[in-house]
């Protein structure tokens, strides 16, 4: 019996509609835990990295955390894992919702999917039954409408499914599950590319705990710490988004229009403390969790209702684009989530193509809108070109890298992403260890791989303290060891948003749950592990070290607030680099030693 | 006495499924909770759990044929050596508040008088009312 396991491993081949399942090995189980650990090994055990993320070779992976469908709180994350279509390289994407939650109950801790289907289909699992299921009646559909008729369908199912935007392989398509979505990476376009229009799960049975009265008073004991934290009232209220005035006041990093600046003055409806009270009509949770920063909002000048805003899509589809208003930036989620694109991608080709606009490199009729910055208009109508890949918004629809290649005439010196990948909302000339968190992530310019922003603007957290976010000293270790942290919270399926409370002393929950406890010593090594393996999949798919590169933007100076005059020089970039590959024990080209990958037990993945 | 649910407040995070089915079964399965999230929309999020006959008129033991529901102290229960599944008092309850588990009723017991889902929802959205 493997205590709060689904138990499975499941490996469905669309080409062929069969589902083959066998028992989870136990030794890979207490090697890799679980969600991002899972996903880690069996990415470079089953796929061929150097295969198109398109393909039919590219292999889509779901992976729920090892504390999901627990009593654990805040604990019911799951990931998506594929060969991204965007950065060409690992892609990972996390989600709440409740797919992963009954697919352990289905009794699957990994299910792995291959191959592509000749027509539109979907997936359902439905505890032993697998069947690979029309849809081509959906095609087209949204996310909302694929859900709701493949619940009239099939009944008491959850559904994570992907809009026109997976269909038309936008390169940055999402996963909605249900309104948590899988967002970054392009997903989406893989399952648009196997022609999978949706999975549909239902799990009915038990999850067995090693010591449920141990887990239920674990339970109880957190619940009263989160509920009882001082921070539990406003971050309800206000949901992810409560920092915003505090990263473009206090800090000065708040990335507006296309990065040009780090303050955006026209802020004032984008924050949650002004729309909150006005749209919000209750907090949404993910499953498990009880300390809600969801968001159930009801539009009132358009027609619609979203499970949002967050903090990023505050800055992607409203600060870098410079709407200030918060109908079109709440409007632009929906329909972002409506379609299944990454709105911080999605956001990032906007503000590009924005700031092509008013340099001049496109003009009126080549973009078919006017693409001012801050015209709300301009961007609603730009989603709807990029999710049918219409006009202009079939270049906007490869990621701002493959476009700004297409159009030429110096567009690349307005492209912001690593390795493909748009940046999210820190403007990491002010921020100098987060601008190497994203060189050194598995998926491109990334927050939540390390998390390392909170450390970087407040200073301290966990074993650091004195860190100063204008200085490039000493952030290798730094940003390795946030980042193997990091891996621990996503093979747990634990919300980063709890990292304050929990660390890494999982040591007790470990043992209530599957009976055996890790150190934090112990976990921190399993979270290496992973990372290496990451950076194991990348190499094999074609990274070299010059991949991990800051965009030009990067290098000048942000130009007022209390950042002004920050930003990372060709030298310092160079300089973390080096201190990171050092800490991580790679050697001078990031490639990981043999050492390294003999003490971390994964020298059979490097050949 | 039973639990009052308020779908304004409540957050969609079935906590309180989580709660019920430990307390009861000591296992995790919403399916064996006395007490169910039905989500609507997006913003609706609906508790569906027993009143013990303050908003009904305790149909779900007039229509059992196998004498499984029983009251006690004003608490409706399930006695599981009578119960099959046969899915009558599910189709009677007016509040969707009982439903079948691999031939199994489930619902809510008021955990003996202190329900486990008021104490963990973090909301606010279940009170009891006595």
């Amino acid at each position: 019996m493997m205590w709060g396991y689904g138990g499975n491993v499941v490996v469905v081949d669309l080409s062929t509609g069969e589902g083959k399942r066998s028992m989870l090995d136990e030794s890979i189980a207490s090697k890799y835990l679980g969600g991002d650990g899972f996903g880690a090994y069996y990415m470079n055990k089953m796929m061929d990295a150097s295969k198109d993320a398109l393909s039919p070779d590219n292999i889509l992976i779901i992976a729920p955390g090892l504390f999901t469908a627990t009593p654990i709180p805040t604990a019911g994350k799951t990931s998506f894992f594929a060969k991204s279509p965007l950065t060409n390289g690992w892609n990972e994407s996390v989600t709440g919702g409740r797919i992963g939650f009954v697919m352990k109950q289905a009794g699957y801790d990994v299910v792995i999917i291959k191959g592509r289907a000749e027509k539109l289909s979907y997936l359902l699992i439905r505890d032993n039954e697998i069947a690979v299921k029309n849809a081509e009646h959906l095609r087209g559909e949204t996310t909302r409408s694929t859900a709701d008729a493949i619940k009239k369908d099939e009944g008491n199912v959850v559904v994570a499914s992907i809009g026109i935007a997976g269909e038309k392989m936008v390169r940055y398509a999402s996963i909605d599950c249900e309104e948590r979505q899988a967002g970054r990476g392009g997903i989406g376009a893989v399952m648009g590319s196997k022609n999978l229009k949706a999975i549909a799960i239902e799990g009915s049975r038990d999850i067995e705990l090693a010591n449920p009265e141990k887990t239920y008073e674990l339970m109880r004991k957190y619940y009263e710490i989160m509920i009882n934290h001082p921070s539990f009232e406003d971050d309800g209220k206000y949901g992810t988004g409560e920092f915003l005035e505090w990263m473009n006041k206090e800090k000065g990093t708040f990335p507006t229009r296309n990065w040009k600046e780090g303050v955006f003055d026209e802020r004032k409806e984008i924050d949650p403390y002004y729309w909150a009270p006005k749209y919000v009509i209750k907090n949404k949770a993910c499953i498990q969790c009880v300390k809600p920063c969801g968001k159930a909002f009801v539009l009132q000048k358009f027609d619609g209702m979203l499970d949002g805003v967050e903090y990023e899509t505050l800055y992607a589809l409203g600060s870098n684009c410079g709407v200030g208003s918060i109908e079109h930036v709440a409007k632009a989620n929906e329909l972002c989530d409506l379609y299944g694109m990454d709105t911080i991608s999605t956001g990032g080709n906007i503000g590009f193509i924005m700031d092509l606009y008013e340099n001049g490199i496109v003009g009126r009729e080549e973009v078919g809108v006017d693409a001012r910055f801050g015209n709300g208009e301009a961007m609603l109508e730009l989603i709807e070109k990029i999710a049918r890949r219409e006009g202009i918004g079939d270049v906007m629809a490869e990621g701002v890298k493959r476009a700004a290649e297409k159009i030429g005439r110096g567009a690349e010196n307005y492209a912001v992403h690593v390795r493909g990948m748009e940046p999210p909302a820190y403007d990491v000339r002010g921020i100098k260890g987060m601008a190497l968190a994203f060189m050194t992530s598995p998926r491109g310019a990334c927050h939540l791989r390390s998390g390392a922003y909170a450390l970087e603007l407040t200073g301290k957290f966990w074993k650091f303290e004195g860190v100063d976010r204008f200085s490039s000293k000493n952030k290798g270790e730094e940003i390795a060891s946030m980042e193997n942290f990091m891996a621990v919270y996503d093979a747990l399926g634990v919300c980063k948003f709890s990292r304050g409370i929990f660390l890494l002393n999982f040591q007790e929950m470990l043992e209530a749950v599957t009976g055996k406890g890790l150190s934090e010593e112990e976990l921190e090594k399993i979270g290496e592990r992973i990372c290496n393996l990451k950076h194991i999949f990348n190499i094999k798919a074609g990274w070299k070290k010059g991949d991990a590169k800051l965009p030009k933007k990067i290098h000048q100076p942000i130009p007022e607030g209390v950042a002004k005059g920050s930003y990372v020089s060709k030298e310092e970039e160079r300089e973390m680099l080096e201190d990171y590959f050092r800490a991580r024990g790679w050697d001078k080209n990031g490639i990981p030693t043999k050492k390294k990958l003999e003490e971390l037990g994964i020298e059979e993945f490097m050949k | 006495m039973y639990v009052k649910a308020i779908p304004e407040k409540c957050s969609g995070c079935e906590v309180c499924e989580i709660v019920c089915s430990m307390w009861h079964w000591k296992v995790v399965n919403p399916r064996k909770s006395g007490i169910r999230i039905e989500k609507k929309s997006v913003v609706d999020d609906i508790p569906h759990v027993c009143s013990h006959g303050n908003e009904c008129n305790f149909e779900c033991i007039a229509a059992c044929n196998f004498d499984a529901l029983k009251k006690k102290d004003g608490i409706v229960y399930v006695d599981y050596d009578n119960c099959v599944g046969c899915r009558l008092c599910e189709k009677a309850c007016p509040l969707n508040a009982i439903w079948i588990h691999e031939k199994k009723a489930y619902k809510c017991d008021l955990c003996g008088g202190e329900p486990e889902c008021v104490k963990y929802c973090s909301q606010d959205a279940l009170e009891v009312v006595a």
